[in-house]
């Protein structure tokens, strides 16, 4: 699933990226959010951008792009 | 000793630089609790003990491989100029991120400070870093500062100083994983083999393996880049992963080892304020009607207040100008002097000041509570619409206070389209000196409801522009990456003063360009020129239902928008507008006031960020737009009646 599936409040881990060569993908990566990495979903409404915590920061990610990280949920 | 150092203030955005750069130096720069307010570098320079140094205050920047214009500021300046010494300012409590953009700096082999700042907001959640810890691991010194509270800063400074002094580069280098260092090694051999390039071998061969375009495009060495192009290669095939993202992954995997071994627990956390007060700010239908009950509170609070204060000054200034007009002065003399000079301070006195004073304190509060990044974060569907993303309507709100710095601030946009759009947007927001018009002409006049229709007309409008240009500008929107900020307590401090510092500027610029207007104006008056002036635009007038006056009126608006209204005060020697326009006038003077041509200054702003042509048709095309919408207003009114 993608990053723009998941519900508020849920765990996941990050297993990669679509198109992974474009400079916004680069520039996530940047910011922490990393294949491996586990970030939690602060808000997610349908539309709108998606509110990470990720890294000890919230981060508000584009709705376009969120669509583009691919995610595996984590079981609590 | 007469050599200037230079130390360049970096960092990632946000974290208080400018907040810095401002105690060290007294300097004036707009700061505020949003990413982005800094987009262009900034100068001040400290004479101490003989000693000259220059501080530059950069644009936060995330990473050396840089993404956005504002950040390209801060690289070319670290990388290519090299400061003496860079302070690197980091954000305490966000410190695994922020050791991110350090671990890269160190690579460049520049002299550096760091200063652990917001550390009050870090002991707030219960923590605490050891600093002398984190020193040894990097190599660097570091210091914990509250910039916004001015503690540490001295310290910093003078342990600057010394660093610079010496020259001291950071020392101990930051290891990776081995397959990367293998092939850094093998990078360093080729790279000091060749030779070319004006950084540290180890920078250049890890940004290589990064895929770093800016540092390949500087590299002239063809071997050097298909050794770099092998080695990524291999890495991928190790990994499974993109070679850039093995070396961020790495570069993250340290920074995290870092920060946990330094930070400590002190006490339980406490649960954090703006988780809470974002799940009302944010909320999905709450959030907007938060949104629209503050925007309208913005304006009655700048209404109510403005035409109190407006009317005060009035009266003060009255006994002054009755003074001077019975004078026994020469007809001509008196009309220069009581008309053109004195009347047009009290021109910006009375009709300008009383509407921006409290528009900028009301932004300095926004800017100062981190709330313009949840308007960012709300706004970002409605904008993706307009084919930009949610921080395009950062500067959008910037520009009601003036369209020239909005423009400027585009930068935080990624892509040159973005900010095109954004800046043709920003010019059709009605800066303070159009909303003297609305507020001061239309909410008095007429009533405060036809201010916000008026309001209402030009956002539809913008969104209209907005929805062509998306369709017909080539390219597709990007996306919103953006960090949000805590919420925080506003400092009335420094309310008052980023209110002040932007005052002065009207002061300084906007009132000589106001009264030398007035004085043009005066002349004419007393040369009979007006007449024929006004003729000329006849067509105009008639088309737009105004005095021919007015017309005129609006020409002065070129160089200010406020003088459309002055120069209608100063040619009838009156402000009760509502006895020389009709109703219906003052509308579609407002509306045609608000949309018809930037004034000069945005217009050179325009020139200087996309070029001369686009500066012109965007001129252009919103003066034959408003006086079109004006006209069809007209004549719709009229046959309504």
């Amino acid at each position: 699933m993608t990053l723009a599936e998941t519900k508020s409040g849920s765990k996941v881990r990050i297993i990669g990226f679509r198109h992974p060569g474009a400079g916004f993908i680069r520039r996530i990566q940047e910011m922490g959010i990393l294949p491996g990495s586990t970030v939690e979903v602060e808000r997610n409404i349908f539309s709108g951008p998606v509110e990470l915590f990720v890294r000890g920061t919230h981060l508000a990610i584009g709705r376009g792009i969120a669509a583009r990280i691919l995610v595996e949920p984590l079981n609590e | 000793m007469n050599k200037a150092f230079t130390i360049a203030l970096a960092g990632n955005a946000n974290v208080g630089k400018s907040v810095i750069f401002n105690q060290l130096t007294g300097g004036k720069q707009i700061i505020g609790n949003w990413p982005g307010k800094t987009v262009e570098k900034a100068e001040g320079l400290i004479e101490q003990e003989g000693l000259k140094i220059r501080v530059i205050d950069l644009p936060g920047i995330y990473s050396l491989s840089t993404y956005s214009e504002e950040e390209i500021v801060s690289r070319e300046f670290i990388a290519r100029e090299r400061p003496d010494l860079v302070i690197d300012v980091i954000d305490a409590s966000n410190l695994e991120r922020n050791l991110f953009f350090l671990l890269q700096l160190i690579e460049l082999e520049v002299p550096i400070v760091v200063a652990l700042n917001q550390y009050d907001v870090l002991e707030g959640r219960g923590l605490e870093i050891d600093s002398a810890k984190l020193s040894n691991l990097l190599g660097v010194p570091v210091l914990k500062t509250v910039a916004t509270k001015n503690k540490g800063l001295r310290e910093l400074f003078s342990l600057a100083k010394e660093i610079l002094l010496q020259g001291k580069k950071p020392t101990g280098i930051v290891r990776y994983g081995k397959e990367v260092e293998e092939r850094v090694e093998r990078l360093i051999q080729e790279i000091q083999r060749e030779g070319d390039l004006p950084y540290p071998p180890r920078f250049v061969a890890l940004k290589l393996l990064e895929n770093d375009p800016l540092i390949a495009s500087e590299c002239k060495s063809g071997a050097l880049l298909t050794l770099a192009k092998e080695l990524r290669k291999e890495l991928e095939e190790i990994h499974g992963e993109q070679a850039e993202t093995v070396i961020i992954s790495e570069r993250y995997s340290v920074a995290s080892r870092i920060a946990e071994s330094v930070t400590r627990k002190k006490e339980t956390l406490q649960a954090d304020f703006t988780d809470k007060i974002d799940n009302l700010f944010l909320h999905p239908v709450g959030g907007y009607f938060i949104l629209l009950l503050l925007l309208l509170s913005v304006f009655f609070i700048i209404f109510k207040f403005g035409s109190f204060l407006s009317d005060e000054i009035s009266t003060l200034f009255n006994p002054l100008i009755q003074y001077l007009e019975n004078l026994p002065l020469p007809g001509f003399l008196s009309g220069l002097l009581v008309h053109g000079l004195v009347e047009g301070i009290v021109a910006g006195l009375a009709i300008v000041l009383p509407y921006i004073a409290p528009f900028y304190f009301l932004l300095a509060i926004l800017e100062d509570t981190g709330y313009l990044a949840r308007i960012a974060f709300l706004t970002d569907s409605l904008m993706h619409k307009l084919g930009v993303h949610g921080k395009a309507f950062i500067p959008l709100i910037e520009s009601f206070g003036c369209n020239v710095p909005a423009i400027l601030g585009t930068r935080v946009m990624e892509r040159k389209r973005d900010r095109l759009i954004t800046s043709v947007l920003a010019t059709l927001i009605p800066c303070s000196a159009r909303s003297v018009i609305v507020f001061g002409l239309v909410a008095v006049f007429l009533g405060p409801i036809y201010a916000l229709l008026l309001y209402l007309i030009d956002f539809l409008l913008i969104f209209l522009v907005g929805l062509l240009l998306n369709r017909y500008l080539k390219g597709l929107p990007s996306g919103l990456i953006m960090e949000m900020p805590r919420f925080r307590k506003p400092v009335l401090k420094i309310i008052f003063r980023q209110t002040w510092i932007r005052l002065k500027d009207f002061t300084n610029f906007a009132l000589p360009i106001i009264v030398g207007a007035n004085l043009v104006m005066e002349i004419l008056i007393l040369t009979n020129s007006i007449e024929p002036i006004s003729r000329i635009f006849s067509p105009i007038s008639w088309f737009l239902g105004l005095p021919a006056f007015a017309t005129v009126a609006l020409l002065f608006g070129f160089l200010r928008k406020e003088l459309t209204l002055i120069m209608l005060a100063t040619f009838y020697g009156t402000t009760n507008f509502g006895a020389i326009l009709t109703g219906k006038q003052i509308f579609i003077f407002g509306l045609v006031t608000m949309i018809y041509i930037p004034c000069i200054a945005t217009i050179a702003a325009l020139k200087r960020e996309f070029g001369t042509v686009k500066a012109l048709l965007v001129t252009l095309g919103e003066i034959v737009g408003a006086i079109i919408i004006g006209g069809l207003l007209n004549f719709l009114l009229r046959a309504c009646g």
